[in-house]
């Protein structure tokens, strides 16, 4: 297979990113230091290119009927210019992606889903899109998506002329230095940012212009490598990770995302229905580590001396100083909040104690 | 002459470095540290344990992954960088005065040597 890349990949490249596949892409992993780079974004402002992930335009007089019947939640509620964070679930209840639904106007939306899923989610949306007038257009390849996120986010894009005003998952269409793109109060980061969709042929004149714009707010490239970090430490999780086929989004800890008023069917609603109302099979819990070893995606997890699940996601959490992770473990009441649990790494049982998720405190609320 | 020409180092990026005393000091090599990143966890054996060549006998971990760290020959540990295990990044900065991590006895046979890279065929090859 050939490793796709973004436009701005020769830009990653000079300025001496450590580059990966990730996904299908070669993508930046880390600049200079992953912790630097997450600091920068937690304490002032970091730049991302997340171009790799996948934009899909929906139109068509039954965009919101059809949009009904692939998500669980109520896109009838979602209004003009807002975000709605969604999961695409199969028959059974299973998440094939997670995505942001945007309305852009009446009958016209946006998704944007993990550059993992574009293919499959086109894919589902065409078989399901059957006796609906839908147009699903799948622009992944004409768009760029740079994320600028940080508590100085929203100040840096000012001093670019960006005079929209926009709560959190909001999106517009803005200009920044004259260029008309689409601007999204949203992010993957657990701060306040935005993530600047625009043309691939004005993207490498935007990242140029941010890094020179944000010089006074001390920005930075941030790679993957802290864009994970980020992320686990705000508990969104990761396609692949924390989300797969066999993990419905009550079971991943989403039910807060989801309504339980809805009156469309949608696929797998009956085993989410249920599984709001009983739980489901499994449940995802955030643990601390006790000791200065990391759990790391696929370790076994026990409890009371049994196997009681595996870690989706670990690592380090910079702001807090210790080792965090998120796991799958049986949906049994006595794992819960304070209790003890023992992650196996390299053959040895060691203590991690049960928190609450998110792992930091609710950062991203607009700072205007 | 510099520390890079008395070292010998392994495809998996361990070095030896022969001491005065005929003792070994083990560590990893600035190219491993390099692509590993931020060092933020370090296990090391106790003094005392005896390795065979290619026996994992640490761990180092970045922010990204867990590396297991091999005996570039066989010998028993006699002193540990117990420092090291509490401010892992050290190894982010030196990795031979500050950021070594054992030092050991060879019980094995010089042949066990025979191949080890100079460092600056070691940087040809990984590179």
């Amino acid at each position: 297979m050939v490793v796709k890349q973004t436009i701005l990949h020769d830009k990653h490249v000079k300025l001496g990113a450590k580059m990966v596949d990730f996904a299908g892409w070669h993508m930046p992993v880390q600049y200079i230091s992953i912790v630097d780079e997450h600091n920068t974004v937690r304490n002032g402002v970091g730049l991302f290119d997340v171009s790799h992930m996948g934009e899909v335009f929906i139109s068509g007089k039954d965009s919101l009927e059809f949009l009904q019947r692939i998500v669980p939640q109520d896109i009838s509620k979602l209004e003009y210019e807002k975000a709605v964070y969604c999961q695409l679930p199969n028959e059974n209840g299973g998440v094939l992606d997670d995505l942001i639904i945007y309305k852009l106007g009446i009958n016209y939306y946006l998704i944007i889903c993990n550059a993992s899923g574009v293919e499959g989610d086109v894919n589902w949306m065409a078989i399901n899109a059957k006796g609906f007038d839908v147009k699903i257009d799948n622009q992944s390849h004409n768009y760029s998506l740079l994320a600028v996120q940080g508590p100085k986010a929203d100040e840096l894009l000012r001093t670019m002329g960006l005079d929209t005003v926009q709560d959190s998952f909001t999106i517009k269409s803005a200009k920044i230095l004259d260029r008309k793109m689409y601007v999204s109060r949203t992010g993957y980061t657990g701060e306040d940012g935005y993530e600047l969709l625009v043309e691939n042929k004005y993207a490498e004149e935007l990242w140029d212009n941010i890094l020179e714009y944000g010089k006074p707010f001390g920005i930075k490239p941030i790679g993957l490598g802290a864009r994970d970090t980020l992320r686990l430490e705000a508990a969104l999780p990761l396609y692949g990770n924390d989300l797969d086929m066999d993990t419905t989004p009550v079971e991943a800890g989403l039910s807060w995302s989801l309504p339980r008023d809805k009156k469309e069917d949608y696929n797998g609603k009956s085993v989410i229905m249920d599984q709001l109302a009983n739980g489901g099979k499994k449940k995802i819990i955030g643990i601390k580590m006790l000791d200065k070893n990391i759990a790391r995606h696929e370790y076994e997890v026990y409890f009371n001396g049994e196997k009681a699940g595996h870690i989706t996601s670990g690592g380090i959490s910079p702001v807090l100083g210790c080792n965090i992770a998120m796991a799958y473990v049986k949906n049994i009441k006595e794992i819960c909040t304070g209790s003890i649990v023992q992650v196996m790494i390299r053959e040895k049982l060691h203590d991690a104690e049960v928190i609450k998720r998110p792992f930091i405190n609710k950062r991203n609320k607009v700072r205007n | 002459m510099s520390i890079t020409e008395k070292i010998l180092c392994t495809k998996t990026h361990e070095y030896i470095l022969k001491n005065d005393d005929d003792t070994y000091t083990i560590g990893l090599t600035d190219y491993a540290v390099e692509q590993l990143g931020d060092i933020v966890f370090l296990e090391l054996p106790e003094i005392g344990t005896t390795f065979s060549k290619g026996d994992s006998f640490a761990a180092v971990e970045s922010v990204k992954a867990a590396s297991e760290i091999y005996m570039p020959i066989s010998g028993e540990i006699i002193d540990v960088n117990t420092a090291l295990v509490e401010t892992p990044e050290t190894l982010n900065e030196d990795v031979y005065e500050k950021g070594w991590l054992v030092k050991i006895k060879s019980t094995g046979d010089s042949s066990e040597q025979d191949d080890l890279l100079e460092y600056e065929d070691y940087k040809e090859e990984v590179e």
